[in-house]
């Protein structure tokens, strides 16, 4: 990494022909991923990498310059590329910056550096999740058990003066069990990770993952196709919280909202959800996929309340955002890597637990589908429109949960989903991913109680089979 | 970037005889690359990145076991370190027998990829290339609010393999691409449209044309609301269509075959799809955006007929998977960046244009619907082939098109889907390095209300 002199230099020399803001971002980092196919370690990939990312803020304008020469001269270079980028023809010379190391009250500890850990061991615990999932049942016919982890080492450096300097750890294992009848193929997935070291694999055995995606893939071999049409939905909490990521997290982006690309921009201060409801982003929970000690412009990690009891309070922002309408930080300037400049980016974005019992939502539903797990998801911000994908779900007749479905997207607009909620469970389930907005993927882990959704629309082939309160397939 | 080239290849040459000297058999893949981007935002430059990367990677075979490491230092102390960390992973693996690396050949196709003019085309030229897609778009329709982002983007690389069986082969590669995303407002009522268009001659991108489209595919959104679930014949457009290509593509793939991973295992010379249909790759393709003389192993780039008449006639193979297989690599060894393995990917795949207009394969249609825009389909199941996908479009009635739809689903399996074709339009059009006309379908799934 660089020392305070060679950043300080580098702001200055960025700033040298004027600009508002001036940031380096120094990253170094080093992964492993350990794939396991066929049964066997079909391929270890393990590498390093090191870059700085030079960002100067001129009226409102960005430049952004990234290399991996991080040599004086190399530093140089990109400091006077993203001086001149932004077109003043004036060399005027900036006063030295006196860069102010935070402290370093809040950083995460680790166990034990995935790093560190001799590859001997992680083959041996993929291994045993391989094994475990193919024992669950003689109709699985394939297993990928990938483990993989990343250690990054960070500095950020403004003109402001902040120094921060962040280790971030993260340990993310993925089970994909495929099972096999009678010529049709289903698949089973399950996932865990955490801003943890190694210790993620004592707190989550991969082979308990490892069965339960088994166990997935080959009950979705009974499944029935999905049904079609409006429907109430009930979410279990062990789903995660795709839905709320993608119902209204993006949404909620300053940047969007600035832009007039929200359908929650001007709604500050209206009642955008149930009273009941509250949504909530924040990196200060310990051990999650979307935590940190700082966020990627060196803003400490916080919690905010966007949507308090049906109110929505609060956009996450980043520097840039924050500074045109005057809000406070919310800590949300999040990048990829030192490739990428930063944008508004969730964390952890959950819905806060209600006091409804979890069992009594789905006794006290006539008809509708259990979703007890989701994959992934997409919206369109602008009208609200989203979607995601159920990976597990279950119909509901009279109160009981009946036959498996496959193949269901569920679509509905945020807006109006946040009003349908009529349910919230007392408990909470986690999934975590990497969310993906403008060409970057940032690691987000995402969380709600059970709740019931009045009416979704299920994106099903359908079936004969459908209740009369649904309208009827109509075939050519 | 002569000089870049001979730097990668000293350092290739660094890491070889590193590895000789462990007694491993090795293969270097280096890459340098440069990218430009700029975004506009209401025709001022909001963004502007200028930015290069470097590095390698390190596969070696150690008597059969495979070890892979990167790195994106290229002194000397770091490429002796990434060959040791490689010679370690190998340590841990079990021995493969179908594990080698390429032979060099005699013969690469005279591919071309590179485009002088991009190089010599001025910053302020490439910015008024955004300009005038802005400019385009919102001269259209009065109603299009606000351009969210134009953008105009290049890249130029240079990559070099070389291995311990002698092979070394080195090219230089660059493309430019326009991008523009905005919005349609008429009363309460928002939609998008977007359009981009990437080539390797910055001639050969038309900035009029992409603001219109986009303008165009906002503004026929308007005003669009659900439909009644039902099953319907649907035309899919070329880029939805190209998007059902990416989940048709790892039935393809020869590891997936191998793996039990596809449907399509044992069908080649079998009908798998409507004998309308042929699909091709072609990494030769002239102005292709995946056309290269090699691929990420150093396997020449070849032309592989993957369905023909809705008969299967190929998979995709790497080398590695070409030996298992008892066959050869179609030169299908893909690698984006030094810092993964090759992995099984397409070039430029191709679905063949058929005779009818799009507006001829409307005609026929008494009630169905013109899938505009698919959402979701990272979630889509590429193994078993299920989809269930938010989906945008406009209604089909009496072969005219009327009022345009959006919040459904459509749903289906990816290997039915393919039997129901029942035209292929005339239109082809590449996105990316995807290819694919107006495609008609005999029925689909809607959800709706």
């Amino acid at each position: 990494m660089l020392d305070k002199k060679e950043l300080s230099k580098v702001l200055t020399r960025a700033l040298r022909r004027g600009g508002d803001f001036a940031e380096i971002y120094v990253e170094e980092k080093q992964i492993s991923n350990v794939l396991c196919e066929d049964n066997r370690i079909e391929k270890i990939n393990s590498g390093r990498e090191k870059g700085a990312g030079i960002r100067v803020l001129k009226e409102g304008r960005t430049a952004y310059v990234y290399t991996n020469e991080l040599s004086p001269s190399g530093l140089e270079r990109a400091a006077d590329l993203a001086a001149q980028v932004l077109g003043s023809n004036n060399n005027t010379e900036h006063e030295t910056i006196n860069l102010t190391p935070r402290q370093s009250g809040c950083q995460l500890k680790y166990l034990r550096m995935p790093d560190r850990v001799a590859f001997d061991e992680k083959i041996t615990r993929v291994l045993a999740a391989n094994q475990a999932a193919r024992e669950m049942d003689a109709e699985i016919r394939q297993v990928t058990v990938a483990l993989a982890d990343v250690h990054r080492k960070l500095q950020i450096a403004n003109s402001e003066g902040d120094l921060t300097e962040e280790e971030q750890v993260r340990v993310r294992m993925v089970v994909n069990a495929i099972a096999a009848r009678d010529g049709m193929i289903q698949t089973g997935y399950e996932s865990a990770g955490g801003a943890l070291g190694w210790e993620l694999l004592d707190q989550v055995p991969i082979e308990d993952l490892a069965r339960d995606a088994a166990g997935r893939a080959v009950a979705m071999l009974s499944a029935v196709p999905a049904p079609l049409g409006k429907m109430p939905v009930v979410m279990h909490a062990e789903a995660g919280g795709t839905m709320i990521h993608e119902a209204c997290g993006h949404g909620l982006e300053a940047d969007l909202v600035q832009k007039g690309l929200s359908v929650y921009k001007d709604k500050l201060g209206e009642q955008v959800a149930i009273e009941k409801l509250s949504v909530i982003d924040d990196a200060t929970i310990k051990g999650k996929y979307g935590s940190f000690a700082y966020d990627d412009e060196g803003t400490p990690a916080q919690r905010t309340v966007m949507i308090d009891r049906g109110i929505l309070k609060q956009f996450i922002n980043d520097r840039l955002t924050a500074g045109y309408d005057g809000s406070a930080l919310t800590g949300n300037g999040r990048r990829e890597s030192y490739q990428h400049k930063p944008i508004p980016r969730m964390t952890n974005t959950f819905i806060a637990p209600g006091e409804d019992d979890p069992e009594k939502i789905i006794a006290g539903t006539e008809y509708g589908l259990l979703v007890k797990k989701m994959g992934g998801g997409q919206v369109n911000t602008i009208n609200g429109d989203f979607v995601f994908d159920v990976q597990e779900g279950y119909i509901i007749e009279n109160g009981e949960i009946k036959h498996p479905v496959r193949g269901a997207t569920l679509t509905g607009n945020g807006p109006q989903a946040l009003l349908d909620i009529d349910r919230i469970g007392k408990d909470l389930g986690y999934a975590l991913g990497v969310c993906g907005k403008e060409g970057q993927g940032v690691p987000v882990a995402d969380a709600q109680p059970t709740i019931r959704i009045k009416a979704l629309t299920v994106g099903g082939i359908g079936s004969d089979d459908t209740p009369k309160t649904i309208k009827r397939i109509r075939r050519m | 970037m002569h000089k870049k080239e001979e730097m990668l290849t000293k350092a290739g040459a660094t890491a070889l005889d590193a590895a000789r000297k462990k007694n491993v058999e090795a293969e270097v893949f280096l890459l340098y690359n440069r990218e430009l981007s700029i975004e506009l935002r209401e025709a001022r430059v909001e963004t502007l990145k200028e930015a290069e990367e470097i590095g390698m990677g390190v596969r070696v075979l150690n008597h059969g076991r495979m070890g892979f490491a990167y790195s994106s230092d290229l002194s000397r102390a770091a490429i002796l370190e990434v060959v040791d960390n490689a010679v370690s992973i190998s340590n841990c693996m079990i021995a493969d027998e179908y594990q080698c690396l390429v032979e060099p050949s005699q013969y690469y196709p005279p591919v071309s990829c590179f485009d002088q003019q991009i190089v010599d085309t001025m910053l302020e030229e490439k910015i008024n290339l955004a300009r005038a897609s802005e400019k385009a778009a919102r001269s259209f329709d009065k109603r299009i609010r606000m351009v969210e982002k134009s953008a105009y983007e290049d890249s130029h690389s240079i990559t070099v393999i070389m291995n311990s069986n002698g092979l070394q082969a080195s090219f230089a590669q660059n493309l430019a691409g326009i991008y523009i995303a905005l919005v349609a407002q008429e009363e309460e009522d928002s939609q998008t449209g977007f359009a981009v268009k990437a080539r390797r001659k910055i001639t050969d991108l038309n900035p009029q044309q992409l603001g219109q489209e986009a303008a165009s595919r906002a503004v026929r959104s308007l005003k669009a609301r659900s439909m009644d679930s039902q099953c319907l014949p649907c035309v899919m457009e070329p880029y939805v269509a190209t998007r059902f290509m990416g989940l048709l593509l790892p039935s393809l793939y020869g590891d997936a075959v191998l793996k039990g991973k596809s449907l399509w295992a044992d069908k080649i010379g079998q009908p798998v799809a409507s004998p309308l249909l042929q699909i091709t790759d072609d990494g030769t393709l002239e102005d292709g955006l995946a056309s290269a003389p090699f691929d990420g192993e150093g396997t020449p780039a070849q032309k592989n007929e993957l369905i023909k008449d809705g008969l299967l006639q190929s998979y995709l193979y790497d080398n590695y998977s070409g030996r298992k297989a008892g066959r050869q690599s179609t030169g299908s060894g893909r690698r984006g960046s030094f810092r993964s393995l090759p992995a099984i990917g397409s070039s430029n795949l191709i679905i063949s244009p058929g005779s009818l207009s799009p507006e001829q394969m409307i005609a026929d249609i008494e009630s169905g619907l013109l899938i505009t825009e698919v959402m979701g389909m990272h979630t889509a199941n590429p193994i078993s082939g299920d989809f269930s996908l938010g989906a945008c479009g406009i209604l089909i009635k009496a072969g005219q098109l009327t009022r345009p739809v959006r919040g459904i689903t459509i749903a289906g399996n990816l290997h039915q889907l393919l039997q129901n074709i029942e035209a292929l339009g005339s239109d082809l059009r590449f996105y990316g390095a995807k290819a694919a006309p107006s495609i008609r379908f005999s029925q689909l799934s809607i959800g709706g209300e």
